[in-house]
């Protein structure tokens, strides 16, 4: 109810009854002329009907002020455009509030607009940078991002697990509070100090790893890059660092690889060029010294020969292409073979060569010719290093436990020392004091080890006592484990 | 005159003899060892002229057998020719402690190995005297 209706009907009523009381009552008991109560009482009479007339004009006005009102209230509460109902008298105020009001819907209708068009700007803006953080959490690299005040502006969680912060935590942190490695934060402001935007910047840094690979130390390819801040100067910079100590590890490796190969190659190559150049200086004095040279040359040939062969076979098997022919082999008729074969070598030092298996059936998908090495290089490394009058024994058994067919090849040797047991599978390792007993590679076993675990997803271990032979056993799957 | 000794030691046998037949049919006397440990005891039992020596070797390296040979005062004047497999040239500290004056990597030339020694221990000289004889 409008408040100001209220007050016009109520003086509009006393101004009525105070003059008609007045007129009637007051003046005539003064102690004036007739005259002048005459038109006294005439002008109260007249005020008294002035104010009846007026307040009726006054009340409606009243009512129309209080409606307007109210439908001004509707309006801004629907936040629409309304026609205003109201009397004449106060139309042209209407009309006005009207025009007033249609500005203001308009503005409202425009802001309300850009505020929807905000809040979906707003949202992808939030969706890329949540998928930017997926990205950047999906990588392998840790990536930590620093504005130009050196507070963290963006990171990801392998940054966290390597530099040991908490992601929840790290923004807007600067990053001398949160990265405790030294050699990080001095290479960010090198870069940011250099002032420029320059190309990106390399270094490798070796740094101990903190949380789950804590207590390791690795190999870092760091690179930095700058971020233009918009006038030409440098924001922010992006430091990504990559691990790369496997790489480092594999390129070792291969550089050790390429060094004992080498180095192994060396010995017989010596002998080779030795002899050769002892027949062109005529050096061997009859017939029976140029066959021995001759013969010499042949068997240092061959074991250069074999020392590639097994090089090529186990970098084929290292690199997966290797090609393997799997069929049905029957192990029996294997080690007969293999038996067979070495017979004549075991002979000559009187050595006992000899299979156990039962009556069963030894079957187990494999290449056959790789079995045959395996068997072939294990029952030769057996007679090597027997000494005369020994015995090499090999059983074959079916293990169901495991579904593989498992073989034994155990001599009465000189056995393995315990410090060389662990290293007796690496490439090109030999135990040194038995090298004077038996000529090798260095390469059998590991080409051993690829053969049966690599390709065929076996085992193979060996158990042995000084003095008192060894006992290499090995498992084939019946099935290939791959072919499930 | 009595004819000069060599002592050539290597675990690879093909090389020992090699070297024995060359040095031998030049003229020396020579004699053999398969590792440093039985190459020491000859060299102090024999007192060559010149050994010749592999690097790798079982029981003890030939770096370790010219070192011993070095400290003995009876065996420290003889030179070594050293042949090795190994890619890189020896450690001057290890050169230092050893009477090693030539270092020759395998695969070697046996006519070199007899120049070098020709030259180590004057046997050409000692040939033309018996030579002329």
């Amino acid at each position: 109810m409008g408040r100001a209706g209220i007050a016009i009907l109520l003086c509009s009523a006393i101004a009525g009854l105070i003059s008609g009381f007045v007129a009637v009552f007051l003046l005539p008991m003064l102690p004036i002329s007739s005259g002048i109560v005459l038109t006294l009482a005439g002008s109260f009479t007249l005020a008294a009907i002035v104010a009846g007339c007026i307040a009726p004009v006054l009340l409606s006005t009243g009512r129309d002020v209080i409606r307007l009102e109210n439908q001004i209230e509707e309006a801004i509460d629907s936040g629409s455009q309304v026609t205003l109902h109201c009397g004449p008298w106060l139309r042209p105020l209407a009309d006005a509030i009207t025009q007033v009001q249609s500005g203001w819907t308009e503005k409202v209708s425009k802001l309300n607009t850009r505020l929807r068009e905000l809040e979906i700007r707003h949202r992808l803006i939030e969706a890329e940078r949540d998928h930017a953080e997926t990205i950047l959490n999906s990588l392998h690299d840790a990536v930590l991002v620093t504005d130009s005040f050196n507070e963290i502006s963006l990171t990801n969680h392998r940054a966290a697990e390597l530099l040991g912060f908490d992601t929840s935590t790290a923004a807007r942190r600067p990053i001398d509070e949160v990265v405790h490695d030294p050699r990080i934060r001095e290479l960010i402001k090198e870069i940011r100090s250099s002032g420029v935007v320059t190309r990106q910047k390399h270094v490798e840094h070796a740094m101990e790893s903190s949380g789950e690979m804590g207590g390791r130390t690795s190999t870092f390819d760091v690179t930095l890059a700058a971020l233009p801040d918009g006038q030409s100067g440098v924001g922010g910079v992006v430091t990504i660092l990559r691990d790369i100590t496997k790489e480092r590890e594999i390129s070792q490796l291969k550089s050790d690889f390429v060094s004992q190969a080498s180095h192994e190659l060396r010995t017989p190559l010596s002998s080779i060029n030795a002899y050769v150049e002892m027949l062109i200086d005529s050096e061997a004095q009859d017939e029976a010294s140029r066959q021995e040279f001759y013969q010499i040359i042949k068997s240092e040939s061959d074991r250069v020969s074999r020392m590639i062969d097994n090089m090529l076979n186990i970098s084929r098997i290292e690199a997966g292409i290797v090609s393997v022919d799997r069929t049905d082999c029957d192990f029996v008729k294997i080690c007969n073979e293999v038996i067979e074969t070495m017979q004549p070598q075991a002979a000559a030092k009187d050595i006992m060569l000899s299979m156990k298996s039962g009556p069963l059936v030894y079957t187990a998908d494999a290449d056959r010719d790789m079995m045959h090495q395996v068997v072939m290089n294990l029952v030769s490394n057996a007679i090597k290093y027997t000494p005369d009058g020994g015995r090499v024994t090999i059983s074959i058994e079916n293990d169901d436990m495991t579904r593989s067919v498992m073989v034994t090849v155990a001599d009465t040797g000189l056995g393995i020392p315990p410090d060389a047991l662990p290293r007796l599978f690496e490439k090109f390792y030999r135990i040194e004091n038995y090298k004077r007993v038996a000529k090798g590679t260095g390469l059998g076993l590991n080409l051993v080890k690829h053969i049966v675990e690599t390709v065929h997803r076996g085992t193979i271990t060996v158990t042995s006592e000084l003095g008192m032979g060894s006992k290499f056993i090995f498992t084939i799957p019946y099935e290939d484990p791959n072919s499930r | 005159m009595a004819r000069k000794k060599i002592l050539v030691v290597d675990d690879e046998a093909h090389i020992t003899h090699v070297v024995s037949l060359k040095l031998g049919n030049a003229g020396y006397d020579i004699i053999t060892a398969n590792d440093g440990e039985e190459g020491l005891e000859l060299a102090l039992h024999e007192l060559p002229d010149l050994v010749i020596t592999d690097l790798q070797m079982p029981y003890m390296s030939g770096v370790e057998l010219c070192a011993r040979l070095r400290e003995d005062p009876k065996t420290a004047q003889i030179p070594v020719i050293m042949l090795t497999a190994r890619g890189y040239a020896l450690a001057q500290e290890d050169l230092d402690r050893t009477n090693i004056k030539s270092v020759m990597s395998k695969p070697f030339s046996p006519r070199q190995v007899l120049e070098m020694a020709n030259d180590l221990i004057g046997h050409d000289e000692q040939c033309i005297i018996e030579e002329a004889a």
